[in-house]
């Protein structure tokens, strides 16, 4: 460490990549943390972990009793065991007392993308609330047809203020904070809406899974979606190899043999033009509203698809179903990377989380009672966080800080954290933890 | 060669703990358990090696295994930090396996170990969550989750602990209070209480006065009488008695009033004064105040006071009043002479033709107290011959009699001491009758000569067995317990029967046939600790500066023991599992040992495992064979058609 600082002193090192290591360094000890609690006031499972992505300060906590709260999570609220424990308490909670809080569970809650001064819950009482963080007041209300499943705002919109749900419903509604209604509505799901998420490149861009196993993307300039990935189409390798078209022919001569019912279409070819299409507009326009009704039907898992999540770069986006497998895809020709990562099972009632790391090495997905990392790019178990003692539900990764803060159905927060820099050699081997051989 | 080495005490440690947990006992064997922990303690990779297996064992479909696991696991969490994280680590599967609090993994039979597991697992829990809590985030999540989510009862043991501190301090705080109370009481009020005490003091003092000098007058007359007549020392003793009785104050129609009032100023004094001060010493020496000047001068003073009571209280007894039971006293007093008299009487009365009775009266002249014990020793019993020649060693222990007698055997009472020792001739025809037959004339003058008198009474000794107790046969018995066959010498079904320790294993094997197998590892060790020991003597007495040293050789010693013990731990293991299968006579095979009593073991932890057949279950088997059912059924239609046919006798 100390030579790292050296270099850096010396200018050996860029400062991008001084960071770089020192986090990923962090990032590799992650451990339950001893010395950092979050006292959760909530009697329902967690469903939905958020830090708000101005300050990376403030976590956000929804449970299925209908409470939410804020919490701090640089400041303590006080000290245990001698200032060794510290303990976060919650800022403030809002439960099923409050007058306009959710009347059933709160199945995802997000910040508002510009600032702390509004977060948005989404709940199975069919409505999605706008609250106002500092007044703890509901300022916007929506009626949605069904259970709400998710809720995204895009983080880098700056022409709209939509929120994007996913409903039990079968159509994906887009709600307008600046209007108070909804503005559109998607169809194209033959099922529920179990995840939206934004696209983190493109701020007309929405991705959605439904519980019929299909990930559809949609430019909320236009009507219906552009594109369905398909599990079939797949692409060995993080980049799609434009330059050697005989990597293509190749591996769509592997694809008969691996039996799938897609052959027919040739998706293969077709779907890279219009991957290419759906960044750069008028080329889509062509294709779009014809596409073919087998190509629609494309699905991207066998059940549900129960988490997306679309890399820092986005580029690449990460889904889970509820067939327990985790696919990595990438957006721009929609193949599925075939990468094969290690999970054991996941949970398949409930729409989970994914993280990852800011410099996509690293996804953390909540598999049953622990949460697994993967490297992204091999699929290889990273490392397991166990602790939970039920399901674990969501998980958030705070960039600043190098934590992971996972939420699960036994009500509890846990923070995943390196071990302190401050040598616990001194205070933290205190007289209780050591051996103690009497014979 | 470090590595096969290290190889080789793992697997030891791995061997160990499985060799632990497999007993069907409530508890690891302590001997065993002590072995791991020292095999433990020297290294990591061990201790790691431990952990892994402990962690395997508990996965193990039998909660036997599982109980005896934990705790071994506990004895080990409570000491080793390592242990601590590697456990911990796993802490929610470990639960899970040693609660059951997943209800698709429930704990494995029997389920009445089970249950013992479940508590004995929460109870732990509470224990480590409580010591290492702080230390381990892991440890207080599975409490917290068991105790607010799933709401097990813990035993709470600590926290009960802390209430009873807590109680114990607040009534000791109570009590400090209310001592204060009473001294600023005392401190107030001393002088009134000083005074109180000293009046009744004082007036018992005049009282005794009175009645001294009234005395003094009516005693003059009484010692004028000669003593020198009595040359017995026991009735001299008597008459000394006597006479001290009589110069006592003899309460009389004179004197009654005083009396009365001697009396009532004593019980006050003994009662009231004597306890009160008692109290307030006791307040005094108790308390905690600042100035501790005027603590020690009124303690000094109570005391004085209270030697100034005893003194008079003394004098008043001296004077014949005692608390309560003067009367009574007295009258037991006299009971007590009228005894010895008693037993005076019959000394003087009986024949001293008897030694028992007459060594009695020895006793009784020399101890007159022990009037209760002479009465008694009429009746003639052994016990009582025998402490009496106890009573009569102490009497005369330097006379040749005495030693003798010291030697002499205890028989039983019977005719034939009646006329021990005598040499008397007894006459043939004792009863005078004039005796006259047609076979002749009769003698009446025959004596019967004392030899033979003594031969006809030899003492019969009738044979009486020894009570022996057969010991029961103790061999371990493969449904778990002890045969508890009682046979002399060979058991039908065990053979023969040798001693053996509480699990039914043979005590005394010959261990030489092992100690060549052990090689001279041990004896060294041995040599090594003895020399060790020797050395540490030594220097001992000769130069105390040389305490390091001392210390390494005692350290030497420590660990040359410890191993020694592993060892001997080791080769009993091994031992005892030949014994038993030689004992049991099922296979010679030395080098398949080891499997053997594993699988012996496990039949026996298998069979805990089966269920026990009630006799509901017997019924039951019985009842609803097909068999019975369908005899059942095949009754029941005949009675059926029968019943029908003569319902329905003639309809056509």
């Amino acid at each position: 460490m100390w030579k790292q600082i050296r270099d850096r002193e010396e200018g050996k090192i860029r400062p991008q990549s001084f960071a770089h290591r020192f986090k990923s360094n962090r990032i590799a000890q992650l451990q339950l943390s001893n010395y950092k609690d979050i006292v959760s006031p909530h009697k329902g499972a967690v469903n939905s972990l958020q830090i708000d992505l101005t300050e990376g300060r403030y976590l956000l906590s929804a449970a299925s009793d209908a409470s939410l709260a804020i919490y701090d999570v640089q400041r303590a609220a006080d000290y245990e065991a001698g200032g060794l424990i510290s303990k976060h308490k919650c800022i403030f909670s809002v439960d099923k007392q409050h007058d306009l809080g959710h009347k059933h569970a709160i199945s995802s809650a997000i910040w508002y993308p510009v600032d702390t001064g509004l977060f948005i819950t989404g709940s199975y009482d069919h409505h999605i609330n706008v609250w106002d963080t500092n007044t703890t007041q509901v300022v916007m209300n929506f009626k949605m047809p069904g259970k709400v499943y998710r809720t995204a705002m895009s983080s880098l919109a700056t022409s709209h203020m939509l929120i994007a749900a996913g409903t039990e419903d079968v159509q994906v509604r887009l709600c307008d904070i600046a209007s108070g209604a909804s503005t559109h509505t998607l169809s194209g799901h033959r099922d529920g809406v179990m995840t939206a998420e934004w696209s983190t490149s493109n701020e007309w861009v929405l991705v959605t899974g439904g519980c019929d196993g299909a990930i559809r993307f949609w430019d909320i300039r236009r009507a219906g979606c552009f594109l369905v990935l398909n599990q079939s189409s797949t692409q060995l390798g993080r980049r799609p190899p434009v330059l050697k078209r005989s990597m293509i022919t190749k591996n769509l001569g592997i694809k008969p043999h691996a039996g799938q019912r897609k052959l027919s279409n040739g998706s293969g070819s077709r779907e890279l033009p219009i991957g290419k299409v759906s960044a750069k507009g008028p080329m889509k326009q062509r294709s779009h509203p014809g596409m073919l009704s087998t190509q629609d039907r494309a699905t991207a898992h066998y059940g549900a698809v129960t988490g997306l999540k679309v890399t820092e770069d986005g580029m690449y986006l990460l889904s889970a179903g509820s067939d327990s497998r985790l696919r990595l895809w990438d957006v721009e020709s929609g193949c599925n990377t075939l990468v094969n990562f290690e999970t054991v099972r996941l949970q398949t009632h409930k729409p989970i989380q994914l993280a990852t790391t800011q410099d996509s090495t690293l996804v953390f997905v909540p598999c049953m009672r622990s949460v697994k990392s993967f490297n992204m790019w091999s699929g290889n178990t990273y490392a397991t966080f166990r602790g939970h003692y039920e399901c674990v539900n969501s998980c958030w990764f705070n960039e600043q800080d190098q934590e992971l803060y996972t939420g699960g159905n036994d009500r509890q927060i846990l923070v995943w954290s390196p071990p302190r820099l401050i040598d616990d050699e001194t205070n933290g081997q205190s007289v209780e933890d050591r051996d103690n051989w009497s014979d | 060669m470090e590595a096969e080495e290290r190889m080789g005490l793992a697997t030891k440690a791995r061997s160990l703990i499985e060799k632990a947990t497999n007993s069907t006992s409530p508890e690891v064997d302590p001997r065993l358990l002590r072995a791991i922990k020292s095999v433990v303690r020297n290294s990591d990779s061990e201790l790691r090696i431990a952990a892994e297996t402990l962690t395997d064992l508990m996965k193990r479909d039998h909660s036997q295994v599982r109980y005896l696991t934990l705790l071994i696991i506990d004895e080990l969490f409570m000491r080793s930090k390592l242990f601590r994280t590697l456990l911990v680590e796993n802490l929610d599967q470990l639960l899970s396996l040693s609660i059951g609090f997943r209800q698709n993994h429930p704990l494995p039979a029997p389920p009445a170990v089970a249950s013992v597991l479940r508590s004995k697992a929460i109870e732990f829990l509470e224990k480590w969550n409580h010591s290492f809590g702080v230390h381990y985030r892991q440890l207080r999540l599975g409490y917290d989750y068991l105790k607010n989510t799933l709401r097990l009862q813990f035993p709470n043991i600590q926290a009960n602990v802390d209430r009873m501190r807590q109680e114990r301090r607040e009534r000791e705080r109570k009590s400090k209070e209310i001592l204060l109370n009473k001294y600023e009481n005392l401190r107030q009020n001393l002088s009134s209480i000083k005074g109180e005490i000293l009046s009744t003091v004082d007036e018992a003092g005049e009282c005794l006065e009175i009645l001294n000098s009234k005395d003094k007058l009516m005693q003059d007359d009484i010692l004028d009488d000669e003593v020198e007549e009595f040359c017995h020392p026991e009735l001299l003793q008597m008459r000394l008695d006597a006479i001290k009785e009589g110069e006592k104050v003899h309460e009389n129609s004179d004197n009654k009033v005083v009396f009365d009032a001697l009396r009532e100023l004593y019980k006050l004094l003994v009662s009231k004064h004597l306890i009160s001060i008692q109290e307030w010493i006791s307040v005094l020496v108790r308390v905690e105040v600042a100035d501790n000047q005027f603590r020690d001068s009124a303690l000094k003073e109570f005391i004085d006071i209270r030697n100034h009571v005893k003194s008079v209280q003394k004098k008043c007894e001296e004077a014949g009043c005692s608390l309560q039971n003067t009367s009574k006293k007295h009258e037991e007093e006299e009971d007590f002479w009228e005894e010895g008299d008693v037993v005076a009487n019959e000394v003087a009365s009986s024949a001293p033709k008897n030694k028992d009775k007459h060594l009695d009266m020895a006793s009784t002249s020399h101890k007159a107290k022990d009037g209760a014990l002479s009465s008694r020793n009429e009746e003639p019993d052994s016990s009582n011959t025998r402490r009496l020649a106890h009573r009569r060693n102490e009497v005369d222990s330097n006379s040749l009699r005495g030693k003798l007698l010291a030697e002499a055997p205890v028989v039983r009472r019977s005719s034939h001491l009646d006329d021990w020792g005598s040499n008397r001739v007894f006459m043939a025809n004792q009863r005078g009758l004039e005796l006259d037959n047609h076979w002749g004339r009769v003698d009446s003058d025959a004596v019967i000569p004392a030899d033979k008198i003594a031969e006809l009474n030899v003492h019969a000794a009738l044979y009486e067995e020894k009570q022996v107790e057969i010991q029961p046969c103790h061999a371990p018995l493969k449904k778990g317990g002890l045969c508890q066959r009682r046979d002399l010498r060979v058991c039908p079904f065990h053979g023969p029967i040798v001693p053996r320790d509480d699990e039914g294993k043979p005590l005394n094997q010959s261990p030489s046939k092992h100690r060549v197998n052990v090689g001279l590892g041990i004896d060294l060790a041995e040599q090594l600790a003895k020399q060790a020991v020797k050395n540490v003597r030594e220097r001992d007495n000769e130069v105390a500066k040389k305490q390091e040293i001392d210390k390494r050789a005692l350290k030497r010693a420590k660990l040359a023991k410890i191993r020694e013990h592993n060892e001997s731990v080791l080769r009993d293991a091994a031992l005892t599992s030949t014994s038993r299968s030689a004992s049991l006579g099922l296979d010679g095979d030395v080098a398949d040992e080891g499997n053997l009593s594993s699988r012996d073991n496990k039949r026996s932890l298998a069979s805990m495992l089966r269920k026990k057949t009630t006799s509901k279950d017997r019924i039951a088997r019985k009842l609803l064979s097909s068999q019975a059912r369908d005899a059942t059924t095949r009754q029941h239609d005949a009675s059926e058609d029968a019943k029908y046919r003569e319902a329905f006798p003639n309809q056509w």
